[in-house]
């Protein structure tokens, strides 16, 4: 997996943590923070729930570092993590029925030029009006994925990790997330395939 | 043994190889449809990819991070402060209750057993003292029983030419 930083060695960073440095910590979070907020932002298809989610997932992450056993790799780890809260938190929403999950009232918002992290240029009116148009298809036809295909397939996609690696994420077996990246393709074939086709 | 739904995104993924490639091809009702869905599916993988979302503000982002986790440490240190300062209160407690009991219990038992030789008879404790003189009466013997449980004491005299004028009256 490609991070924004690898200066320091992860293992390093972590055993940073475990003694409780913070400055190690945050720069674990540089590492990971866009990939973790796009990979939330995907599974929830708000800006302000997935920077809140993408925080929690953080904040658990540091307070349990201390458990790590570097079993796995560190993100791993942590996708188990942001997994877990992006899960319960749309099982919670689902139970709570609020509404649509697909909020059309929520602009995808543009990068900001001042951010370290931004890889983009700025785009044309019209380039920006299409992405957007292209966004709102693949965040619509996500929602109609169950938390458990969402998170399979874009980490797949994605994230590009490894069956083993989301099979350890997830908490499952790796024939389940094989078979859940079948169904979800399948699904995402059928809905976006027009989008695909014409990009 | 892998499901079809397996061994076809294996396929997609480019993981299938050897026999297992070779059994899963032939077993294809219609490869060339097959390989159109896998073509699909790495369109719809790159289109995910190319439409990945970034994080706007990150440098706010790990600041406020920052604030809430220090925060949160804070909060943690302040919860663990106050717990151990209210096991401090209940062990004092504890300590005041043992000690209180310990002193009832000391003078409880003083004042018991001050308690008990009241409980005799005065009549019986002076019967007790008196001296038989052994020139007047040698073979007097005087002996008591008590029983507690009817309040009843028995004086025994026995050997004894007259009873002495004084306790004949009580």
């Amino acid at each position: 997996m490609r991070t924004e930083a690898t200066d320091v060695s992860e293992l390093e960073l972590v055993e940073r943590c475990q003694r409780g440095e913070a400055a190690a910590f945050d720069e674990l979070v540089t590492r990971y923070r866009t990939r973790v907020f796009g990979m939330i932002y995907n599974m929830v298809h708000n800006e302000q729930d997935a920077w809140d989610l993408a925080q929690d997932s953080f904040v658990k992450a540091w307070k349990s570092i201390a458990r790590f056993r570097g079993k796995s790799s560190f993100y791993t780890w942590l996708y188990r993590i942001v997994m877990n809260v992006s899960i319960d938190w749309l099982r919670k929403k689902q139970v709570k029925g609020a509404g649509t999950e697909f909020d059309d009232a929520v602009q995808l918002r543009e990068v900001d030029p001042a951010s370290k992290t931004l890889p983009r240029a700025e785009a044309l009116p019209h380039q920006r009006m299409e992405r957007e148009e292209i966004r709102t298809r693949i965040d619509e036809a996500i929602a109609q994925l169950t938390p458990e295909h969402r998170a399979v397939i874009l980490m797949k996609e994605t994230e590009g990790m490894q069956y083993h690696e989301i099979a350890e994420a997830l908490g499952c077996s790796i024939g389940t997330v094989m078979s859940r990246l079948f169904y979800a393709r399948k699904r995402l074939q059928n809905l976006l395939r027009d989008v695909y086709e014409n990009v | 043994m892998k499901t079809f739904e397996e061994k076809w995104t294996a396929w997609i993924d480019d993981q299938l190889t050897g026999r297992e490639l070779d059994d899963f091809l032939a077993s294809l009702p219609d490869r060339a449809a097959a390989e159109g869905e896998k073509q699909e599916a790495k369109q719809l993988g790159t289109l995910l990819r190319e439409q990945a979302v970034s994080l706007s503000n990150a440098d706010f982002f790990s600041h406020q991070l920052r604030q809430r986790i220090e925060k949160d440490d804070q909060e943690q240190d302040h919860e663990q402060e106050q717990e151990s300062s209210g096991w401090w209160t209940i062990r004092r407690l504890l300590w005041g209750a043992a000690v209180s009991f310990a002193v009832f219990l000391a003078c409880a038992v003083f004042v018991f057993q001050n308690k008990t030789p009241q409980s005799q008879s005065q009549y019986l404790t002076e019967i007790l003292s008196y001296r038989v003189d052994p020139n007047v009466s040698p073979n007097a013997s005087i002996t008591t029983f008590e029983k507690k449980d009817d309040h009843v004491t028995v004086l025994w005299a026995d050997g004894l030419q007259s009873f002495p004028k004084e306790y004949a009256a009580k």
